[in-house]
Order: C-alpha cells, then structure tokens, then sequence
C-alpha cells in the first residue's frame, strides 16, 4: 500500500484515540477519511501489518492496541489535565504517552504489582513533575529481543 | 513492562527473574528511553514512512542508557 496512505491512516487512528480516549472502529477510520468502509478496514490492516507495536484483537478488525494507547484497561490509567479515561500500552509506553499532549500534564496512576499500593507519575513535555512516591521503577522480563512474538506480555 | 513502587518491590515480584535483572530500570532510564522521535512523532503525519529511521535512533537510545547489555539486544534480522 502507497505510504502516504499508510500515514494518513496512522494518523486518524492516532489522532482519534488522543481526543476521544477510545480506539477508533474502521467505520470511524473511514469517517474521518472520507473512503469507504471496506476501505477503511483494508488500510487498518495494512497498517497493523507494518509492524509497529499494534495489534489486533485474534481474528477481529477490532484494534486491541495502538501505542502508546491499549483498548484494554491495563494497570496504567491515564489521565490528562484532569480528564481520565485512557490506557497505556504498558508501563514502557505509559511515560510516552505525554508526547501526543504537548504542553499538557499527563498522568499515570498504577498499582505496584507486588504490594498493590498505589503509585504515581506525571510529566509534561517529557519532564517527571510528580512521582509517587519517589524511586519508581519498571521492570520487564522478556529480554527485549523476543518482544515481537510476545507483545502483549512485554 | 511493570512499574513498581521501588527496585526492591520490583525484586520481590513473583514474575521477578534475576537472570534478567538487567529488565530494570529507573524511571529517569525508562523516560530517556521514551523520548526519541520513535515515541515524539508519532503525530507528525508522516510516522509510518519515517519509523525506520526513528527505530534506528530509538535503537541507539536504548544502546547507550543500557550500557549496552545484551538483555536489551535488538532481535537479529
């Protein structure tokens, strides 16, 4: 598929989940790029196929993930100046997640998996403003070459 | 990937292997990480046709805040 056609449709998914906190279905897609829906399914899929972190749910056209953001709630609630209602990939991309907000506080409130206290970090424009408390750390135990056949769990 | 209160937290997870204690990283490592253009551009409108060469720096990124070990290796292609 032409890549101009594979950017725009990156785009719209994209720019969709930042202002409406949800994924996108391929009708949306199709909306906002005036084609039709066949269409619109057919270029969600050439963009999942490029490889990217994005996926997704088995044998749906229904998109499981699209990073920085997962349709699922996982541990990393996102809220933006206030508003909540997004999900993070997973603790790797919630820190990225500020960058589709610039200017603005993002925040990401989890649970330490260990002691199931909470936790909290917000940026800005990159910046840790707050951490809560202080020593936050991530950690994965898939080595980072075996990320591919295992994206939902890295 | 998790977050965790603490290293110490982190170390006590039952899904914690310390063959692959280098998974860990601080909060500081983990946002220098996030922050190349692979994560900055997504919303440029040209993401797809340029992630090759924002992979590549992400790549670099991740090279230098790991001290380069092999845990962090990218996959052979």
């Amino acid at each position: 598929m032409d890549s101009d056609l594979l950017d725009r449709t990156y785009h719209v998914i994209l720019t969709s989940w930042v202002e409406s906190a949800r994924a996108p279905h391929f009708t949306d897609v199709a909306r906002a790029l005036r084609v039709s829906p066949d269409e619109a399914r057919r270029r969600l899929h050439a963009v999942i196929a490029t490889g990217l972190p994005n996926w997704l749910f088995p044998d749906t056209d229904l998109i499981a993930s699209f990073a920085p953001f997962h349709a699922l709630p996982t541990p990393y609630r996102v809220s933006v100046d206030g508003r909540s209602g997004w999900h993070a990939q997973c603790g790797f991309e919630s820190v990225a997640v500020g960058w589709l907000f610039p200017g603005r506080e993002v925040r990401i409130d989890a649970t330490c998996l260990d002691c199931g206290d909470p936790l909290s970090v917000a940026m800005r424009d990159g910046v840790i403003v707050t951490e809560e408390p202080h020593g936050v750390v991530a950690y994965v135990d898939i080595p980072f070459r075996d990320w591919r056949p295992n994206l939902p769990y890295a | 990937m998790h977050l965790f209160r603490s290293e110490e937290h982190a170390s006590r997870w039952e899904g914690f292997r310390s063959e692959h204690a280098a998974g860990l990283l601080t909060l500081a490592q983990l946002r220098d990480i996030m922050a190349t253009p692979f994560m900055r551009e997504r919303l440029n409108g040209r993401y797809v046709s340029e992630a090759v060469g924002y992979r590549r720096a992400f790549l670099e990124r991740l090279r230098e805040v790991t001290g380069n070990d092999a845990f962090w290796h990218p996959a052979s292609r």
